[in-house]
């Protein structure tokens, strides 16, 4: 097992205290700063994960974990090198236009976080062309879309017509999710992924971008 | 000697008392006060500031406790729904209670195949139509997002339908000021007027803010555009337990009931005694599987205090749900929290009792699972009647001639049993009491399976009072002005 086994342990269970405590120690000895993210937090946030997936363990204590991770994660930060691979993957998430609600949008990033990726949210009501003008800025590797109704659904639609006038598409995998949206419809739009909850999210998130 | 009729209880459940009531709504006026609510509608806002509000941040807004209690004053405490030819069907006082079925699913269970499909137009008619011939089903909503109806006037489309296919009143859900505006045309039409309408409302509105304390515009336009033309409106948020609210359910309560102020005082200020329903749908998020449970005990026990709070406190009808469950299909776990929902509802006297028929927390509907509670909400009756104590229902001259009566004298040869059985007992038709022989050779069959049997039954031979065809030819009209 990992040497940062009571650092992933103080993260399943937790503890913000504990954890900030060992993350120190763990930079205190010298240790590489992707050692440390790699085998503490992220091997911790996957036990997380699992347990979720079995049902051992409920949501806010899965969130809990994963605020914990980040607050570990912010103390590693200065010490990042260039050429660390720090994330996953970026993902630009917004709730399409027209829709103003954020609770499964706020769950799925969170999620994704936890996860190792690196998230930007653009909020509430995002219009298709702040999406684009978005992608072009900060390049992420995935564009998550979230809506609750069924008469907002139809932004995502035209949220990718968007991408592709602006020849964006093919630069960016796009996932969808909300209470509305089915398989059926992310095929008949043609995004190339779609999340039933926000832990399905994580896991097409990494099969998206190749991470097992 | 004569035995009067002595009065008997009729089970009532109270979860709080004046004061336990006092300190949510207190709870709630503070949120108003102090925390404040995102007002998103221009005129509103403006409306609110000339009544007294505070405002930052350009439309935060701050509601001093004077303008809830009197939007409380104004605003009836009685007023009913007739039905589509303007019988009063849905008087709303004290304790009445009425069933009916939701809105907004996504899925339907196909009544033929069983398979959980995309929801159509012809779903929302047959619902309809189901309702219209079920006695103890009292309202229609659409219970469908049909897959097949132009996605902007989706709801225009599913309101056409349940008006053709039923004469019940209807609870309706529109997107913004521009559909309902559509909806009311068709049912000033159905009514024989605007006045007619407003005399004898069959239609009320569902909308809803978004929680935590965001009123959003396209809302208050539905919520101005209905205090103006008087037709009733209920407004909650969805502060579900976790979800959209705090995880306690005080704290959930107090937020929703701080919303559904909001939005009373908005309503009242824009149509002084204006009807409008309480209920802020407090349900749970659940922990697992982050879905907002419609078979859970919270829901239940959030709306059956908020009856009480309307019995101490507001004196205004309430909005609440049951018959719906989280199971995937109609199965036991699906007749256990229909049934839990369904008699918490009515033994704690909320009035507009919505969702019936919902599985998959509110994601599928079932014509079968509208059936099934059309026999619970019987049974539920039976019960929450109570037990009539007088000179019939004691029965003594009964047994005195059973008793000493000819050798093989027995109750059920007595004629005492002829005329009272039917009121006396609770008589099932869907639920199974034959003997097990029977059973079996009537096809073995489970509820589900009989409630699918009796939906066909009714579906194939209810005949629904049709629309004239001026009133067909202006829904069609309408619909096409809107494609």
């Amino acid at each position: 097992m990992s040497e940062f086994r009571a650092l992933s342990e103080a993260i399943i269970k937790g503890d913000v205290k504990m954890a900030i405590a060992e993350t120190q120690t763990a930079l205190d000895e010298g240790n590489k700063v992707q050692d440390i993210l790699d085998n503490g937090l992220i091997t911790a946030m996957n036990e997380v994960g699992d347990n979720f997936s079995k049902g051992l363990i409920f949501v806010p204590q899965m969130l809990r974990s994963a605020k914990v991770m980040q607050e570990c994660t912010r103390m590693l930060e200065p010490f990042f090198q260039e050429g660390d691979v720090t994330s996953k993957g970026k993902v630009l998430i917004g709730t399409v236009k027209g829709d103003l609600h954020d609770i499964g949008k706020n769950l799925v990033s969170m999620m994704l976080e936890g996860a190792g990726f690196t998230i930007t949210d653009l909020g509430v009501d995002v219009p298709p062309e702040k999406f684009v003008e978005k992608i072009r800025e900060i390049q992420p590797d995935i564009l998550a879309l979230s809506a609750l109704l069924s008469t907002t659904m139809p932004a995502m639609p035209l949220t990718i017509e968007a991408l592709q006038k602006a020849g964006l598409r093919d630069k960016v995998k796009i996932m969808i999710g909300g209470a509305p949206v089915t398989e059926k419809y992310c095929q008949e739009i043609k995004a190339d992924a779609y999340g039933s909850d926000a832990g399905a999210a994580v896991a097409k998130a990494k099969i998206l971008l190749g991470i097992d | 000697m004569k035995y009067e009729e002595v009065p008997t209880f009729q089970p009532r459940l109270k979860v709080l008392n004046r004061e336990q009531a006092l300190a949510i709504h207190q709870a709630a006026l503070e949120i108003l006060q102090n925390v404040g609510v995102r007002m998103e509608h221009k005129a509103v806002l403006e409306m609110l500031v000339g009544a007294g509000c505070q405002v930052s941040n350009q439309n935060w807004v701050t509601m001093p406790a004077i303008l809830v209690e009197e939007a409380l004053g104004s605003a009836p405490k009685e007023f009913d729904l007739y039905d589509q030819r303007g019988n009063k069907t849905i008087p709303l006082a004290d304790g009445n209670y009425f069933y009916g079925t939701g809105s907004d699913t996504t899925f339907t269970l196909d009544l033929e195949t069983g398979e959980r499909r995309r929801s159509i137009l012809k779903d929302a008619a047959n619902f309809a139509k189901l309702v219209d011939g079920l006695e103890n089903i009292d309202f229609a909503m659409s219970m469908c997002n049909p897959a097949d109806a132009p996605i902007e006037d989706i709801y225009v489309h599913a309101f056409a339908e349940m008006v053709k296919n039923t004469n019940k009143p209807i609870i309706f859900i529109a997107d913004s000021g521009r559909d309902i505006t559509k909806i009311y045309q068709i049912a000033c039409l159905v009514a024989g007027g605007e006045k007619e309408l407003e005399q004898k409302p069959f239609i009320l509105n569902y909308s809803e803010a978004i929680s935590p304390l965001r009123f959003p515009e396209n809302v208050m336009e539905k919520l101005i555009f209905c205090a103006k033309k008087k037709i009733p409106i209920c407004l909650p948020s969805g502060s579900n337990a976790g979800g959209g609210a705090p995880v306690t359910l005080a704290g959930a309560m107090a937020l929703g009931l701080a919303e559904n102020l909001v939005g009373l005082v908005v309503h009242q200020l824009a149509g002084k005694g204006s009807p409008f329903l309480l209920g802020p749908n407090v349900s749970t998020l659940d922990m697992k599987s982050t879905i907002v449970s419609y078979g859970c005990p919270e829901w239940s026990l959030t709306q059956a205090a908020l009856a009480d709070m309307r019995d101490e406190l507001y004196g205004l009808p309430i909005w609440a749900y049951a018959g719906s469950s989280d199971a995937k299909i109609m199965d036991a776990q699906a007749g256990a929290e229909s049934m839990f929902s369904i008699i918490t509802a009515m033994l704690s006297r909320t009035n507009i009792i919505h969702d019936v028929g919902f599985l998959e927390y509110g994601n599928t509907s079932s014509l079968e699972m509208v059936t099934m509670a059309n026999e619970l909400v019987a049974m539920s009756r039976f019960f929450t009647e109570g037990i009539p104590v007088n000179e019939g229902t004691l029965a003594l001259e009964a047994i005195e001639r059973v008793v000493s009566g000819e050798p093989g004298s027995i109750f059920l040869m007595d004629d005492h049993t002829f005329e009272h059985f039917m009121k006396a007992q609770f008589l099932p038709v869907l639920l199974d009491r034959s003997r097990y022989d029977s059973w079996k050779g009537a096809g073995a069959t489970d509820l589900y399976q009989r409630c699918n049997t009796e939906a066909k039954r009714i579906l194939a031979e209810h005949k629904v009072e049709p629309k004239t065809d001026t009133v067909l030819k202006g829904i069609n009209e309408i619909l096409k002005g809107g494609i």
